[in-house]
């Protein structure tokens, strides 16, 4: 999809100098306006100053957690918001994507990946889907009429799974967290309840996947959720 | 004598020798008696004097000699009783037979006759007779008596000394010794050891439960390092005896003993018992503090040696990366295109290799720090399989990777996290170790008593030697012929990884060639699943 990104401004909260300077220099080569901010305390300025397209945030910043700037961030707009973190922080990642974060990406991160989800966390937002059906693979989902079909042929999913699919494509391109999944699906009670997810992710993934072994559509991000990836690029 | 030597309170896997020792001690211990000063008792003696008398005068009665005869018969009968009985008795036996002699046979008989000069001298050497073997027969038994006390506390000694040598752990020692103790003084003994702390601990083996009271004279026994309490000047209302347990001029205990409530002083003898108790328990007490010193000396050189293996191998995993990037970002500049690529290509592998070290070294870091807290959840075996592939990335990408997870297969309670780091490691293991374009295989499946889920990474490369395979799950150790590279982490991490979600990993052979890991998780059973319109 070609989604133009010369207008797209991105905020880079991060503390480290070096950090900065590179993403400014890869961001600004890929035709994004760039801002920088080295603390959460200029950070929620830049914020409120003027909004980007979507912000870098990272979680160990020095005055403050990014955690919180998140959710100060969330209580009146839904910018895109992807956050980095770094290895060992599992817990962190998951607050942060709890919090509201579109998506994560551990350091050290490759540059073609970040750009990658930059590009998808800003389709999301400018929405292409106004019709009423999404296509992805071999799989057509007819959102007006509840219908899903493969290589034009009727399937079956039970209202569980069809409702877990929706939520997919309306998160498309972003990382849910099991938490957020099972409350919108199985209500605040059944948060920690992992085992009804899998056991629906399984008999999801397959009906719609190719290969159960190698999903390509609904990925599993290791102890965060679940990532649906409507257009998987062919080198995954 | 009878000591109870409890055979079954003896730890089964204590040596055989405490056994035997206990059991030769248990016949050649003094006990109770020992402790009593025995009242042998003077009355039989003295009933045996009268009998013996009395059975003199009446056969006498009958035999038809001189009275001289019998004023003999009883001088005789005064010596031999003089080897038999004790002083006082024999004493009684020289009034006994003179009276006898004078009342039934000088006549007239059966009363008392005045004596000639002759008859008075007779009846003198009764009391002579009387008085120097009463005297002798005393000495001897009472050498006999030391001698025996003596030899019983030698024997003593010996046998604690060969039981506490016998002991394989100061624990067991003690235990041994208390027992012994408790036999040996037939009553209470305790043990009391000095904790880390400075204060007294009580070894559990103790058959004496000390009140405040008694430890706080255990304390001053220990303090001023002199015996305290009973049948000592110091303290000796108390109820036990304390002795400290010295060695050279530092107190490393005290040894407490309770005696039967009958006995109210003690002998020389039995205090040196006491003593050499306590002094062959000090002994056992300070080899232990030597041995526990001595064990510490070596794991400080141990942990040293790891230390500086470590420094050694982490500063050279550290800097070949390093080297790579600089040397190929100082050639960056170049004009030539092709070139440009591959040192790009050098840079990425050095910054991968770089990343994976770091990793690794972070999770060692975890694991021993006792920082790792798994997260356990729900997970699906073909999701932490296809998560580790992707962490692996292009390592394997010149492989074929058959994966193969049964159908059915429940869920498995995990860190996923973890097993993507442990299985990611193991495919990297695969990649590393064998040869390149070889095939790698990763299986999943129940195993047959439906117990535990199998998860196996399994190569074609040379395999893994049975005595490799013991040793290969501790870190920094590296097969032999293992490639340039990496610290020998990986295989300590999968362990330390898996075992810390309550699992095992273990190595073998594969079928056909080449070494298989497998990974076992115990099955757990989750929930029903709500809303299940299947």
């Amino acid at each position: 999809m070609s989604t133009d990104p010369t207008r797209s401004e991105v905020l880079v909260i991060d503390d480290e100098v070096q950090i900065r300077r590179l993403l400014r220099m890869t961001l600004e080569e890929a035709g994004y306006a760039v801002r920088e901010a080295d603390s959460a305390r200029v950070g929620q300025s830049e914020l409120l100053r003027h909004l980007p397209d979507v912000v870098i945030l990272d979680l160990g910043l020095p005055d403050q957690s990014g955690v919180e700037v998140l959710r100060r961030l969330r209580e009146w707009n839904p910018v895109p918001v992807l956050i980095l973190s770094v290895f060992g922080q599992e817990g962190n990642k998951v607050a942060g994507l709890d919090a509201g974060a579109d998506d994560y990406l551990t350091k050290p991160f490759s540059t073609g990946e970040l750009l990658a989800r930059l590009r998808a966390l800003l389709r999301r937002i400018k929405p292409a889907v106004a019709t009423s059906s999404f296509r992805f693979g071999r799989v057509e989902v007819d959102l007006a009429h509840r219908r899903v079909a493969k290589d034009g042929q009727p399937l079956r999913l039970t209202s569980m799974e069809y409702a877990l699919l929706q939520l997919f494509i309306t998160h498309r391109d972003k990382v849910l967290t099991h938490r957020q999944i099972l409350r919108e699906l199985w209500g605040p009670n059944s948060e920690s309840q992992t085992h009804y997810l899998r056991t629906y992710m399984l008999r999801l993934r397959r009906k719609l996947e190719e290969d159960l072994d190698a999903p390509r559509h609904f990925q599993t991000e290791s102890g965060v959720g679940y990532r649906f990836v409507s257009e998987p690029s062919e080198a995954a | 004598m009878e000591i109870p030597v409890d055979s079954a309170a003896i730890p089964a896997d204590s040596d055989r020798a405490v056994r035997s020792a206990l059991a030769e001690l248990a016949t050649a211990m003094p006990g109770r008696e020992y402790w009593q000063t025995r009242p042998v008792s003077m009355a039989r003696e003295c009933a045996e004097v009268v009998g013996v008398v009395a059975a003199i005068a009446f056969a006498g009665w009958f035999v038809p000699v001189s009275y001289h005869f019998f004023g003999y018969v009883y001088l005789l009968t005064v010596i031999a009783l003089s080897l038999r009985v004790g002083r006082w008795p024999v004493l009684f036996a020289a009034i006994v037979s003179a009276v006898t002699w004078n009342y039934v046979f000088i006549p007239p008989r059966l009363s008392f006759s005045v004596l000639d000069v002759e008859d008075s001298l007779m009846l003198g050497t009764y009391f002579f007779a009387a008085l120097i073997g009463g005297q002798l027969t005393a000495r001897i038994r009472a050498q006999e008596r030391s001698e025996r006390s003596r030899e019983q506390r030698a024997s003593a000694l010996l046998h604690l000394s060969r039981a506490l040598a016998a002991a394989p752990t100061l624990d067991e020692a003690a235990a041994a010794a208390l027992r012994q103790a408790d036999g040996l003084f037939a009553g209470q003994t305790a043990l009391l050891l000095l904790g880390s702390g400075g204060s007294l601990v009580p070894h559990p083996a103790g058959s004496f439960a000390l009140s405040d009271r008694e430890l706080a004279v255990a304390a001053v026994a220990l303090q001023r390092r002199q015996p305290a309490g009973r049948y000592t000047c110091h303290l000796s209302a108390a109820e036990a005896m304390h002795i400290p347990l010295r060695r050279a001029d530092v107190a490393l205990g005290v040894f407490v003993v309770r005696l039967p409530a009958g006995v109210t002083d003690l002998t020389a003898p039995q205090r040196d018992l006491i003593d050499g108790f306590a002094a062959q328990i000090a002994l056992l007490v300070e080899h232990e503090h030597l041995r526990a010193a001595g064990e510490r000396e070596k794991l400080l050189a141990e942990s040293d040696r790891l230390h500086r293996t470590l420094l050694d191998s982490v500063s050279h995993e550290l800097k070949t990366p390093l080297a790579v990037l600089r040397s190929a970002v100082e050639q960056m500049e170049t004009d030539d295109p092709g070139k440009r690529a591959r040192l790009a290509g050098e840079v990425s592998t050095a910054m991968r290799r770089l990343d994976h070290l770091v990793a690794n070294l972070l999770n060692q870091t975890r694991l021993e720090g006792g920082a790792l807290r798994p997260q356990l959840d729900w997970c699906d075996v073909r999701d932490l399989v296809g998560a580790a592939r992707r962490a692996v990335g292009d390592a394997l990408a010149h492989r074929s990777v058959d994966v193969e997870i049964a159908a059915g297969l429940p869920l498995v309670r995990a860190d996923a996290v973890l097993m993507e780091h442990v299985l990611a490691n193991l495919l990297l293991n695969a990649a590393l170790h064998t040869p390149p374009g070889s095939p790698v295989r990763v299986s999943a499946a129940l195993d047959p008593a439906g117990t535990h889920i199998r998860i196996a990474v399994a190569d074609r490369g040379p395999g893994i030697s049975g005595e490799l395979a013991a040793e290969l799950f501790q870190k920094f150790r590296r097969g032999p012929q293992a490639p340039a590279g990496g610290l020998g982490l990986g295989l300590s991490i999968v362990k330390g990884f898996t075992a810390a979600q309550g699992g095992d990993v273990t190595v073998g052979p594969e079928p056909g060639g080449g070494a298989r890991f497998t990974v076992v998780l115990p099955v757990a059973a989750h929930g029903s699943i709500p809303n299940d319109e299947h």
